[in-house]
């Protein structure tokens, strides 16, 4: 069996999967031109790489259109309904790390954890005829955080896919849930992050779909083994 | 697999629900979405069919009854009293079981003796399913969020601690761990540095300075004071959680409250029960019971003995029109429910009603039903 591996297309991502890559021995290059989509390990015919848009790699994995992926833990939760199930997180990389966080105005100076927050989320119908809206592009880790981990049922998304952190201030949404790594952006917008306010703590991992095939081959074991060795 | 899933006992369940004094509606499959996501949250998005209009619209196939029975209700404008029935296919998003399924049940709209009607709730689902499924035992559970909330406030706790545990009631697990919390002081007072800087400037100290301090901060980062919370909201809130930070819920309390939701007994002992736990615990809990008793009394005098229903004081609904009665009928020793309802006063006017309009109601799963007389036949 041949064993797919999806790589990021582009950019920083792609630099420091390949340079995890190498440091475990598997030498990634470019079928064709630099700008390809299709790669391989070199003097390995039983490894084929896809470079593929970091969100589509956790949709294929999913699939299972390729084995292993190298994407964001966000985008893997995020993306796909009961992650463990379907996916193995096989290694923690090291690079890529963003939190999923929530949160709020600066000025709200009542509200510094999600029971705060709650308090809030509870009253503000009838405050101000209407419930507390989140902008966020994260739905699925904004609703299981919110409702399983904090009992908080009563606000509304508004998708939000890009310029998140400027939602507050424009008035378009109350509070925000996005991806923070240094978190100066959300200090330039005056945002602040709730004390007990860190839905998912990511980074780039290396993902492998669970797939009945994968049993007993070698070829997986030994991806597995030799990046989580190169760490 | 038949095409047809309507249940076969459908007209003669139309024929109860007929005898039962009430007046058949039907509503559109699809449904506007935001009336629902609005009442039951975000979470309910993963269990409904969504879809959009041509115009961005956001439409959804009707996941239940009661929200379009009350919304052609207010648009109907044709007075209450009023006891609709219904019988059609809801969708919902099910990880076991059918997307598409039978529901029927009865919203009773602006009766203004409460306990008859909520009497009358828990009598007619009992009837419709005695008359489907004759032979079958059931058992009842009954439960009051009022009851529930007289004991928090007879405890004397503060109002936001009254709100919040309120709000969780009928979600054990949100419950005990916010319980928890308030019994120890670390998690309700926190505060942040801003807090911190400010109460050294002297900013704190009334209320007018804060909500002045606030306001102008807002101006200063761009953020509009109306848009959101405004600067009052965010003062008033803010001196109230410092006026909590140093107290905490007493162990006493803390027993009380605990033995209150322990409580699991009889109907026709329940009004005795709370009495005594009341007595005991030097609680008044005033009208709250008399409503409660009088519901008994009005159950005893439809003809359904109360000895036959478990009351369990933990029992709700963590949404926030439900307010009082909430019920389930299941057949005896099953966990399957067949039957479940309750009172949701501030349904309509949250659905944009003019007036106040007391509702209670319940609904019948035809599916579970027809599998019941499945086993039973």
């Amino acid at each position: 069996m041949t064993v797919t591996i999806g790589l990021p297309s582009k950019g920083r991502m792609k630099e420091d999967s390949s340079a995890v890559l190498a440091r475990a021995g598997f030498s990634v290059v470019a079928v064709g031109n630099d700008r390809s989509y299709r790669g391989r390990v070199e003097g390995r015919d039983d490894i084929e790489i896809a470079f593929l848009s970091a969100s589509e790699i956790s949709r294929e994995i999913a699939n299972g259109t390729v084995d292993f992926g190298v994407t964001g833990e966000d985008l893997v939760r995020e993306g796909l309904a009961e992650a463990d199930a379907r996916v193995e997180f096989c290694a923690r990389l090291g690079f890529g790390h963003a939190d999923v966080v929530v949160a709020v105005p600066e000025i709200w100076l009542d509200v510094d954890t999600m029971a705060d927050l709650g308090d809030v989320a509870q009253d503000f119908r009838a405050r101000h005829g209407r419930r507390l809206t989140i902008a966020t592009k994260y739905w699925r880790l904004t609703q299981q955080f919110f409702s399983g981990n904090h009992g908080i049922q009563l606000y509304r998304i508004v998708e939000s896919l890009g310029a998140t952190e400027g939602a507050p201030a424009s008035g378009s949404a109350d509070i925000i849930v996005d991806i923070t790594s240094t978190g100066s952006t959300l200090t330039a917008n005056h945002l602040k992050i709730l004390s007990d306010g860190v839905i998912l703590k990511s980074e780039a991992c290396l993902v492998r779909a669970r797939k009945q095939e994968h049993e007993g081959d070698p070829v997986v074991a030994e991806i597995i083994a030799r990046v989580r060795g190169a760490l | 697999m038949p095409l047809v899933n309507l249940p076969t006992f459908a007209p003669q369940l139309i024929a109860d629900l007929e005898g039962l004094g009430t007046e058949r509606v039907d509503t559109p499959v699809i449904q506007p979405a935001e009336p629902f996501l609005d009442m039951a949250g975000e979470d309910l998005r993963r269990r409904i069919f969504l879809t959009e209009s041509e115009t961005g619209k956001s439409l959804c196939l009707r996941p239940e009854f009661t929200i379009p029975v009350c919304l052609r209700h207010i648009e109907t404008a044709t007075g209450t009293p009023k006891r609709y029935a219904y019988l059609g296919e809801v969708f919902r998003q099910r990880r076991e079981g059918s997307n598409e399924f039978y529901q029927a049940g009865i919203e009773d709209l602006g009766e203004p003796d409460v306990a008859k009607a909520d009497a009358r709730a828990v009598h007619d689902a009992l009837t419709v399913l005695k008359n489907r499924l004759p032979g079958v035992a059931f058992s009842v559970v009954l439960g009051d969020q009022a009851v529930f909330e007289a004991v928090v406030a007879a405890c004397g706790l503060p109002a936001g601690w009254q709100k919040r545990l309120v709000h969780a009631f009928g979600n054990q697990a949100q419950l005990q761990r916010l319980m928890a919390d308030l019994s120890d002081p670390a998690p309700s007072g926190v505060f942040g540095p801003e807090v911190d800087r400010l109460a050294i400037l002297g900013k704190l100290d009334d209320e007018a300075t804060l909500i002045a301090h606030i306001d102008a901060t807002m101006e200063e980062t761009g953020y509009s004071t109306n848009a959101s919370r405004s600067p009052a909201d965010i003062a008033r809130r803010l001196r109230e959680k410092m006026e909590l930070a140093n107290t905490r819920l007493d162990a006493r309390t803390l027993a009380l409250l605990r033995e209150f939701l322990a409580l699991e007994l009889s109907l026709a002992e329940a009004p005795g029960a709370l009495a005594g736990f009341a007595e005991k615990a030097g609680l008044s809990l005033g009208a709250a019971l008399l409503r409660f008793e009088s519901r008994v009394a009005a159950l005893s005098a439809t003809g359904v003995d109360p000895a036959t229903i478990t009351y369990r004081a933990a029992f709700g609904r963590p949404l926030d029109y439900y307010t009082g009665l909430v019920f389930e009928i299941a057949p005896a020793g099953e966990a399957l429910v067949l039957a479940g309802g309750g009172r949701f006063d501030r349904l309509l006017t949250l659905l944009g009603a003019k007036e106040r309009i007391p509702a209670v109601g319940f609904s019948l799963w035809l599916d579970r039903i027809a599998g019941v007389k499945g086993a039973a036949a």
